[in-house]
């Protein structure tokens, strides 16, 4: 205190500490957050009114290649979803998942003044003010073991960003490279703690544009929806690393294109999404939509797609889909078996989990791990499990 | 088994009748257990609070990357090469000190708030180690409600700091610092920011004006594996350490938690004396009542298990209280804590939680020291044969015997702790000596105030011969020597408080002084400043233009470590050296081998703790490949932090950091005006200009902070010996009810009565003062040439404080009079048969 440099830097402390009192009690609401919660209509308190300035999906606008392979800032949220049914050069099977988040914090084209006019004046050069944030998960799962982890960073072109010319997706040093403004052909590289893996996808087949020419319906009475579209037919091959073993994998992958500012309606809780590779060599993308509570009705969409570009949208009344075995993972019950029935498509499947303990134990919890198909047809692919 | 509950039944049914004497036990072992429980929960808080300092809003970091020698900042493209190679568990960090429009100065801290709240989760789900804290700053994590994340990473003017910090605020006070108006975002406390401000490293960087820099790169993984890849990757761009989880805080900070500790084991032992002065009365009361039960047929295995049994729930009950107040105790010392640990070592102290260990702990502590206490006295009892119905005072014959063997013990303490203290090196050892003294001085006590009392006797008797008066007086004086006993447990309990609380005065008394001559002579100019340094060429330019200023000193510095101890590197112009080192001893050729650069000067607690002697070579960490020979050893108050001196030509030779620190300003002109000129032409704030007087007055002001809470711990145990004293008082004057009443039948009047026991106690206390005296005096010394010495390196001029001494005499004499005021009021309404009775009851 008495050094004279302390000294004279000490008015500064004083005045301030002075006024430190004791604590007050701890609160103590446990809640973590859920996928629901991310992707539903209130995230944040002060944002709730800020909706409105999010951009709206809008039935009209049409998806344009390559501009929406890029991000969408003025939706709240989007993703880059892949995932990858895998064999290793010993045949055993191996899912592998990359998915890219935005969620955008505030809304891009706001004009409304944050808070408070005293807060108004802002930083506006530096490359650390941004209004979204990126998070990232990756997963490999075999039939015995799962691993998943999570990457999260405030947008900032050093960091984590989307950005054209070459299209890359990247977070730290997770990383997918297209070519050009292409999402194809790419190379995308996964490092972390526990595996890691870099793979090169391509794919010569059209976008398949879900629902009405991208426009995802995602409630019975249509309040929610979503631009979606996706990539079923890509293949895909690379090197996975498991615990410090490298093997060369081979496989087909899938790539789904999804952004919105409301996924959810209030009423609802979760979906459980599919993603199908039938053995006739056409695709079908499903998802269920589960209500608050029982009486709530769920929601059902689908399609079968095929590599030429063609596909068939499958309505809801079309659609019979039951869990058939449960799961249970750290207190919580997941539904790892279904049967699905469209009569329609004369499909009719019973759908296992490769790996029933496939959760990914991240912020955000869910069940998402590769799927093996019985029945009418034979075949393979992903599921996700949200809001249990 | 019968007889047992029966036994209990009566001591029960005792203490309803006689409730002063279960509460006098009570409170005894409720103030030790209090302030034992108090000062732990304090110290271990702090404790806790340096090895688990957290990043604000994160978690601990494991390494650092920090700017490499002599630079003040990184690039923050570290930060984006570390991302970019994978180690994302990192964090950037920049804090510096920013201005308020009011001139205050204010540390802030600037991170990547979505680094910082994501490594909480992520870390935890990978390590599975879901403690309850981490599930607790989990749910403040990236989306919860308290923080608008979005408004701040878009580069609103947002700030947050704690709860308790934001009141003082208000509702709608402007807040702005350099410039920037925010707003403030009040956090909950348990989110531990302590004082700190934080924001987002984009605003951090505007305020601090430091765009692109960081602070340092907290890593949160264990990168100990990756060390050279990290290397390589910095590429000398700044340095990466690990991190010391708070060894170094705590290794600074020990000295000072050791005092806070055997402050309150004296309170503990303190509090002791009066529980056991308490058991010891009921005993004597009981003394009857216990021959009558086992009279009656009761067996001694029964009483005995019932007098334990009753010990026993005092015991629990007295600590269960004592443990409650404690905690409340340490709430209401955490603040003052923390502003001393803050100041002087620029630690941070959490709220934190309590243990259970801690009461089983000071349960253990105090039932152990109970039975060995009170074990003897019950063993005493016990066997007294059953004939000899007991007199009030049956104890008083062997008083003489017991007076003698302890202070026979007394004496050979004494002397083991006056054969080792000069031995001692290390103030551990020093305090446990001290502690011996501590023992030994109460156990003298009885024995001296029975002499004190003696001589006084003779004295009258001599007197008596010369004038004549009253044998009343001479009888009082002799009636004193007979209270000696009774009292003196009561008396060395506030005969400790007194000592300590007189040792501990002259100690703080002293080092203010002494700091007072220092800063005399440490400060030699009329003002000090210290403009930022973007600014530092253009005020030294302004300054040598001026008629009015007669000399410019120049402080350079340099955060270093020697021996893994924090130290600084200091350089100041040859002048400032010569006229402001305030040497303790130095070499013959210390000037010009020290401007040779050959040698330096160390500041003397830096001397003591590493134990470095003059003509002793040194090697710095921040100066390579050069040897230094200690040349000097300098008096340093007040400074936590190690320094060495060495010579300005040597610091511009070597390349160290060019711009100074500070700069001191010589004026033969108005200092007023001169600091007036220099704010108006460079708008610093009043925090950044000091004048003479000002940082002297700071200095003391931030040196009483530093004691208070010493002396708030002393004037607590000087509070609960006072207690002690009164209730014994209480006890002894009731007692003494009936002999009063055989005086007042033999014609002495109430008058008379009331100023012969006040006389007596006033003598007994005054004695005991007296003692006191030269008791605190070497108490003190000790503390001041022993403990301050080893454990801060401080060397101070014993002044002894005739002040304090009176004030704490004062209350002593206080509380036993009030004490005997009580019952002697009451006895004056009561009819003078029911004292007479109580005589043959």
């Amino acid at each position: 205190m008495i050094q004279l440099t302390k000294t004279i830097g000490l008015g500064l402390n004083l005045g301030l500490l002075l006024m430190l009192s004791a604590c007050s009690e701890p609160q103590t609401s446990h809640q973590s957050i859920s996928m629901g919660k991310l992707m539903g209509p209130t995230q944040n308190n002060d944002q709730t009114e800020g909706d409105a300035t999010y951009t709206q999906v809008d039935k009209n606008r049409a998806i344009v290649f390559p501009q929406d392979h890029l991000s969408h800032p003025d939706f709240r949220q989007e993703w880059w979803y892949l995932t990858a049914n895998l064999e290793t050069a010993q045949g055993e099977k191996l899912g592998l998942q990359w998915t890219q988040f935005r969620i955008a914090l505030t809304p891009e084209n706001s004009t409304k003044i944050p808070i408070e006019t005293l807060a108004a004046i802002k930083v506006t050069e530096s490359d650390w003010v941004s209004k979204q944030i990126y998070m990232t998960h990756a997963a490999v799962t075999t039939k015995d073991e799962h691993f998943a982890e999570e990457r999260w960073s405030r947008q900032h072109p050093q960091l984590a960003d989307v950005s054209a010319e070459p299209l890359t997706i990247k977070i730290d040093d997770w990383q997918w490279t297209g070519t050009g403004n292409m999402l194809f052909p790419a190379t995308l590289a996964v490092a972390g703690d526990q595996f890691s893996y870099q793979l090169t996808l391509d794919s010569s087949a059209p976008y398949q544009r879900q629902g009405e020419q991208g426009y995802s319906v995602k409630s019975a009475d249509g309040s929610v929806a979503s631009h979606y579209y996706s990539q079923p037919f890509i293949q895909i091959s690379g090197q996975v690393t498991l615990q410090g073993e490298s093997q060369s994998v081979t496989g087909k992958a899938w790539l789904d294109r999804e952004w919105s500012s409301q996924f959810l309606n209030k009423t609802q809780a979760g979906w459980d999404w599919f993603a199908l590779r039938l053995d006739d060599g056409s695709t079908l993308m499903l998802f269920q939509l589960r209500g608050q509570t029982d009486t709530d009705t769920h929601f059902y969409s689908g399609r079968r797609m095929f590599a030429n570009g063609s596909g068939r949208n499958i309505a809801s009344k079309e659609i019979a889909i039951k869990a058939s075995s449960w799961h249970k993972i750290d207190s919580t019950r997941y539904p790892t078996s279904w049967q699905l029935n469209i009569p329609s498509e004369n499909i009719d499947l019973e759908i296992d989990a490769l790996n029933p303990n496939a959760k990914m134990p991240l912020s955000i919890p869910y069940w998402e791990g590769p799927v093996l198909i019985s029945g009418s047809h034979k075949g393979e692919g992903y599921m996700e499990l949200t809001g249990y | 088994m019968t007889n047992f509950w029966l036994s209990l039944q009566v001591f029960l049914a005792h203490y309803r009748q006689a409730p002063l004497q279960a509460g006098a036990i009570s409170i005894g072992i409720i103030l030790a257990v209090m302030l034992l429980t108090g000062v732990r929960a304090t110290n271990e808080n702090a404790i806790q609070s340096y090895s688990s300092a957290t990043e604000l809003l994160s978690q601990q970091a494991k390494w650092n990357i920090i700017p490499s020698l002599g630079k003040k900042h990184l690039d923050e493209s570290i930060y984006f090469d570390l991302r970019a190679a994978g180690f994302n568990h990192s964090l950037p960090v920049i804090e510096g000190v920013a201005t308020s429009a009011d001139g205050k100065r204010w540390r802030v801290q600037g991170s990547d708030l979505i680094a910082a709240l994501t490594s909480l989760s992520v870390s935890s789900d990978t390590s599975k180690a879901s403690d309850s804290n981490n599930d607790e700053k989990k749910q403040t994590a990236l989306l919860s409600t308290s923080i608008p994340l979005g408004e701040i990473l878009s580069g609103a003017s947002i700030v947050m700091m704690s709860q308790s910090m934001a009141e003082q605020f208000g509702e709608k006070a402007e807040f702005s610092l350099s410039g920037v108006e925010l707003k403030i975002v009040a956090l909950d406390d348990n989110t531990n920011l302590g004082s700190s401000i934080l924001m987002d490293i984009s605003l951090a960087q505007k305020i601090l004006k430091q765009r692109g820099q960081l602070s340092y790169v907290a890593m949160f993984s264990d990168v100990s594996m990756q060390k050279s890849q990290i290397e390589g990757l910095l590429n000398q761009r700044g340095n990466l350490i690990e991190s010391d989880n708070g060894d170094s805080l705590t290794a600074l900070t020990e000295s000072f938690h050791l005092n806070l500790t055997a402050m309150s084991l004296l309170a503990f032992v303190v509090g002791l004396f009066i529980a056991y002065n308490g058991v010891r009365y009921s005993l004597l009361k009981r003394q009857r009542l216990l021959t009558q039960l086992q009279q009656l047929g009761i067996d001694k295995v029964a009483l005995m298990s019932a007098l334990f049994t009753e010990l026993l729930i005092l015991v629990v009950l007295g600590s269960v209280a004592g443990f409650i107040l404690g905690l409340q105790l340490s709430h209401w010392l955490q603040p003052m804590v923390s502003v001393t640990l803050e100041q002087l070592y620029g630690a941070k102290i959490l709220p934190g939680n309590w243990q259970w260990s801690w009461f089983f702990q000071a349960l253990g502590l105090t039932l152990f020291a109970a039975v060995a206490a009170c074990g003897s006295l019950l063993l005493q009892l016990i066997h007294q044969p059953l004939s000899g119905n007991a007199n009030h005072f049956t104890q008083i014959s062997s008083t003489a015997k017991t007076q003698k063997y302890q202070l026979i013990v007394a004496l050979v303490l004494a002397a083991i702790a006056c054969v080792l203290i000069p031995l001692s090196q290390d103030y551990r050892y020093s305090m446990a000596l001290m502690g011996l003294v501590i023992i030994a001085i109460p156990l003298a006590l009885p024995w001296s105030l029975s002499m004190m009392v003696t001589l006084l006797l003779k004295l009258l008797s001599q007197l008596q011969r010369k004038i004549r008066f009253k044998g009343l007086l001479h009888y009082q004086v002799a009636e004193t020597k007979e209270l000696v006993a009774p009292l003196s447990l009561a008396m060395m309990a506030m005969l400790l408080a007194l000592t300590a609380n007189i040792s501990m005065n002259t100690l703080v008394g002293s080092f203010e002084s002494t700091l007072k001559v220092w800063l005399e002579s440490r400060l030699h100019a009329e003002l000090y400043i210290r403009p930022a340094s973007d600014q530092m060429l253009e005020v030294e330019a302004f300054l040598a233009e001026r008629n009015d200023v007669d000399a410019i000193y120049k402080q350079w510095y340099l955060k270093s470590q020697l021996q893994k101890l924090p130290i600084n590197l200091v350089s100041r112009d040859e002048t400032s050296l010569r006229e402001t080192t305030v040497l303790k001893s130095s070499l013959d050729d210390l000037w010009p081998e020290l401007m040779a650069g050959r040698q330096l000067m160390i500041s003397e607690p830096l001397a003591i703790k590493l134990n470095i002697k003059l003509g002793d070579n040194l090697t710095l960490e921040a100066i390579p490949n050069r040897q230094f020979t200690v040349g000097g050893v300098f008096y340093d108050y007040g400074n936590p932090y190690g320094e060495i001196l060495i010579s300005p030509t040597l610091w511009q030779r070597l390349g160290l950091p060019n711009t100074p620190l500070s700069l001191a300003i010589g004026t033969s002109g108005s200092t007023d005006k001169l600091k007036q000129a220099l704010q108006d032409k460079f708008s610093l704030p009043d925090a950044m200009i000091y004048s003479q007087a000002k940082i002297k007055q700071q200095a003391i002001i931030m040196f009483k902070k530093t004691f208070s809470i010493t002396q708030v711990l002393n004037t607590l145990t000087l509070l609960v010996a006072a207690i002690g004293l009164f209730s014994a008082c209480f006890m002894l004057t009731q007692a003494r009810m009936a002999p009063m009443a055989r005086l007042y039948t033999l014609g002495v009047n109430r008058t008379q009565l009331t100023q012969m026991v006040f006389t007596q106690m006033a003598i007994i206390v005054l004695f005991t003062c007296l003692i006191a005296l030269p008791t605190g005096a070497i108490l003190g010394y000790l503390l001041i040439h022993k403990i301050t010495l080893q454990a801060f390196g401080w060397s101070i001029a014993m002044e002894w404080d005739w002040l304090a001494y009176g004030q704490v005499v004062a209350l002593a004499l206080t509380a036993s009079l009030l004490a005997v005021a009580l019952p002697l009021y009451r006895q004056t309404r009561n009819p003078l048969i029911s004292s007479l009775q109580s005589e043959v009851l």
